[in-house]
C-alpha cells in the first residue's frame, strides 16, 4: 500500500467511525457507579432506539461544563448547579430529578447526644464542609461558623471521622453514614433539608441546543430513564451486580443497602401523582431566591427555562 | 536598559495569548464558562483582593518552609548517600520512592498525622519537592573531577574537608538545578496539601471551582504561578551570586 491509498483508506475508516458515533449519546456522571445511578445504569435505552455511553466521573468532573459544550449530550448534576450554571451563560436544562428531596446532610457521632443541626453548631468541634457549596452559607448565613472549626471535605474518606468523635462531616445521607456504621461507628445524621435547603439532586440535564436540535431523543431519553428507574426501585438486584463490577470498591451488601435506603428520597407522593422525576416550578421557583439570596447568584434566571417535563 | 530589553521577548507571547483569549470570549467562539476572558479574570483579582492576598500569602508560607525543608533534608540526605557505594544501593531506591508518592492519594493521610492546618501543607510540599534536591545533589557530588579529587588525597586532606571545599561547590550548579525544579514543584505540593488541608490559594480555588467561577479560579492559579516565579526568582539570584565568578552558565 503507498502512503497515499493509506492515507485515503485511513480517513475513509476514520470518517465511518466518526458516522457511526455520530448517534451515540454520552451521559456524564458526577460520580462512580453507585445505586444513586441506579436507573441510569437499568434504563433499556436500546428499546427506545438510542444508543448510549454512560461516562463515570469523579471528584471535580466539570459534568455541567461538560454538558454546556457539548462533549456529552446528557449529564447528571444538581439543581443548584444547574440555576448557578445558568447564571454565568451555561444554557442547560433539567428534565428529570430523581432526588425529589435532597439527599445531602451532616452526619456526627451519636454519643455527642445533639439534637439538632443547630446544636452542632454551638458544641464546636470539626466539620468537614465543602464552603464553595450553597447550602455551607446558608448553615454559615443560619447558625454562624464561629464556634466550629471548617475544614475542607474529605469526599468519602471516612477516617478522619472515625479517628475523631468530635468530628463532623458532609455527607449523602444514606452513603458515608452506612460505611461509618459498617466500621463500628455510632452515627447520627441531620439532613441538610431540615435547615429549608432541599434543592433536587441527580438531575437528568442536557444543553438547550440538543433539546432544540433534537426533541425526539431528549424524550426518549427521558422515557428510558424514567422506566430504568421504576426497574431499579422495584428490583435493584441485577443493576446492582453490574454496577458492582465496574465499582468493585464498594461491597456488594452496600449496593443494596444504600438502594434500599434512598428509596423514599426518589419516590415520593408527588412523584406517584405525577411521574418519576417530574418537577414543579414553585420548586425551582424556591431555590432560585435562596440562590439570589446566598449571593450565588447575581441574575436570577426565570424558573421555567430550568427545567423540562417531557 | 539592556535588562528590560531582554525582556521583551518573553512579552510578546504574553500579549498576543492574553489578546486572542480576550477576542476569543468576546466574539463567542469560547465559551466564558470554559475559558475566562482575561479582563473578567482581572475583575475577579479586584474585587476578591483581600482574599486573595490573604490566601498568597499563606500559601507563601507553606511552601517557602516546604521547600526549605526539603532543601536542607535533600542535601543532608545526598551527602549522606555519597559517602560509600553501599550505603547508595541500600537507600537510593527509598529516596526514590519519595518520587513517585501519588500525593492526592496520601493526602487525606497527610491531615490524619498532623492535622489540618499549615503542618498539613508543607508535608505535602515536602514530599513532593525533596526528590529533584536529591537526586541532583548526590550526582554532583559523585561528579566531582577526578584529578582534583586526586590533588586533595595528595595533599591528605581529610574527607570532610574535601567534601566543604571541593566536592560541595563543584556540585553547586547542578544542585542549584534540583533547586530550580524544586521551586515550582513545593508550590503545586502546597496548592494540593491545602486542597485537603484548608487554607490558602488551594482553598480559594477549590472554592471557586465549586462555584463554577471559573474568572476566580484562573486569578487564583495566576497567584500561583506568580509564587512559582519570585521562588524561581530567588533561586536564580542565589545561582548568579554563588557561581558568577567561575561558572560558565553564569558568564554570559
Amino acid at each position: 500500500m503507498n502512503r497515499r491509498n493509506f492515507i485515503l483508506t485511513g480517513s475513509a475508516a476514520l470518517l465511518a467511525a466518526c458516522r457511526k458515533s455520530s448517534r451515540q449519546i454520552r451521559l456524564a456522571l458526577n460520580w462512580k457507579p453507585d445505586p444513586q445511578f441506579g436507573g441510569f445504569y437499568a434504563a433499556p435505552y436500546q428499546a427506545h432506539g438510542l444508543d448510549v455511553e454512560i461516562l463515570p466521573g469523579g471528584a471535580g468532573t466539570p459534568t455541567i461544563q461538560m454538558v454546556g459544550a457539548g462533549s456529552a449530550e446528557f449529564g447528571v448534576v444538581s439543581a443548584d448547579e444547574l440555576v448557578v450554571a445558568r447564571s454565568r451563560g451555561n444554557d442547560v436544562v433539567a428534565l428529570f430529578a430523581v432526588f425529589q428531596n435532597n439527599p445531602q446532610g451532616i452526619m456526627v457521632h451519636a454519643s455527642r447526644k445533639l439534637t439538632s443541626l443547630g446544636d452542632l453548631f454551638k458544641s464546636g468541634g470539626t466539620l468537614a464542609l465543602q464552603r464553595g457549596l450553597p447550602y455551607a452559607r446558608l448553615l454559615e448565613k443560619k447558625y454562624g461558623f464561629d464556634k466550629v472549626k471548617i475544614v475542607p471535605s474529605p469526599g468519602g474518606d471516612i477516617s478522619a471521622f472515625l479517628a475523631d468523635n468530635n468530628f463532623a462531616q458532609q455527607c449523602f445521607i444514606m452513603s458515608e453514614p452506612l460505611t461509618a456504621r459498617h466500621k463500628g461507628a455510632d452515627v447520627q445524621v441531620f439532613p441538610v433539608s431540615d435547615a429549608g435547603y432541599n434543592p433536587y439532586t441527580t438531575v437528568l440535564t442536557t444543553s438547550g441546543d440538543f433539546l432544540r436540535q433534537d426533541p425526539e431523543r431528549s424524550k426518549a431519553m427521558v422515557a428510558a430513564v424514567r422506566e430504568g428507574w421504576r426497574a431499579y426501585l422495584d428490583d435493584p438486584k441485577p443493576t446492582n451486580q453490574r454496577m458492582n463490577q465496574l465499582n468493585p470498591s464498594m461491597a456488594p451488601e452496600v449496593f443494596a443497602e444504600v438502594a434500599g435506603a434512598q428509596k423514599p428520597l426518589i419516590e415520593t407522593a408527588e412523584t406517584r401523582r405525577n411521574g418519576l422525576g417530574s418537577m414543579t416550578k414553585e420548586r425551582w421557583e424556591m431555590l432560585i431566591a435562596q440562590l439570589k439570596d446566598l449571593g450565588d447568584i447575581q441574575k436570577a434566571p426565570g424558573a421555567d427555562e430550568c427545567f423540562r417535563n417531557l | 536598559m539592556r535588562r528590560l530589553r531582554s525582556m521583551i521577548p518573553a512579552l510578546i507571547p504574553l500579549v498576543v495569548v492574553t489578546a486572542a483569549a480576550e477576542l476569543a470570549v468576546r466574539y463567542g467562539l469560547v465559551k466564558s464558562y470554559l475559558v475566562p476572558a482575561p479582563s473578567s479574570v482581572l475583575r475577579a483579582m479586584i474585587e476578591s483582593r483581600e482574599e486573595l492576598l490573604g490566601a498568597l500569602l499563606t500559601t507563601s508560607a507553606s511552601a517557602l518552609a516546604g521547600f526549605v525543608l526539603s532543601t536542607v533534608m535533600g542535601i543532608a540526605i545526598a551527602v549522606f548517600l555519597s559517602s560509600s557505594r553501599a550505603i547508595q544501593r541500600a537507600f537510593y531506591p527509598y529516596a526514590v520512592f519519595f518520587q513517585t508518592v501519588p500525593i492526592i492519594a496520601i493526602a487525606p493521610l497527610l491531615v490524619i498525622w498532623f492535622g489540618y492546618g499549615m503542618r498539613t501543607v508543607v508535608a505535602s510540599a515536602f514530599v513532593v519537592s525533596i526528590f529533584p534536591v536529591i537526586a541532583n545533589t548526590l550526582s554532583g557530588i559523585l561528579s566531582t573531577e577526578p584529578a582534583l579529587r586526586d590533588l586533595f588525597r595528595l595533599y591528605g586532606a581529610s574527607t570532610p574537608v574535601t567534601l566543604w571545599k571541593l566536592r560541595f561547590p563543584a556540585a553547586l550548579p547542578q544542585i542549584l538545578t534540583g533547586l530550580r525544579v524544586a521551586s515550582g514543584l513545593a508550590v503545586i505540593g502546597a496548592i494540593v496539601g491545602e486542597f485537603i488541608g484548608g487554607q490558602g490559594l488551594g482553598s480559594v480555588i477549590d472554592v471557586a471551582r465549586t462555584q463554577q467561577r471559573v474568572d476566580k479560579v484562573f486569578a487564583a492559579v495566576l497567584l500561583a504561578s506568580v509564587l512559582g516565579l519570585a521562588l524561581f526568582g530567588l533561586i536564580n539570584l542565589l545561582s548568579y551570586v554563588t557561581l558568577r565568578r567561575w561558572h560558565a552558565s553564569e558568564q554570559l
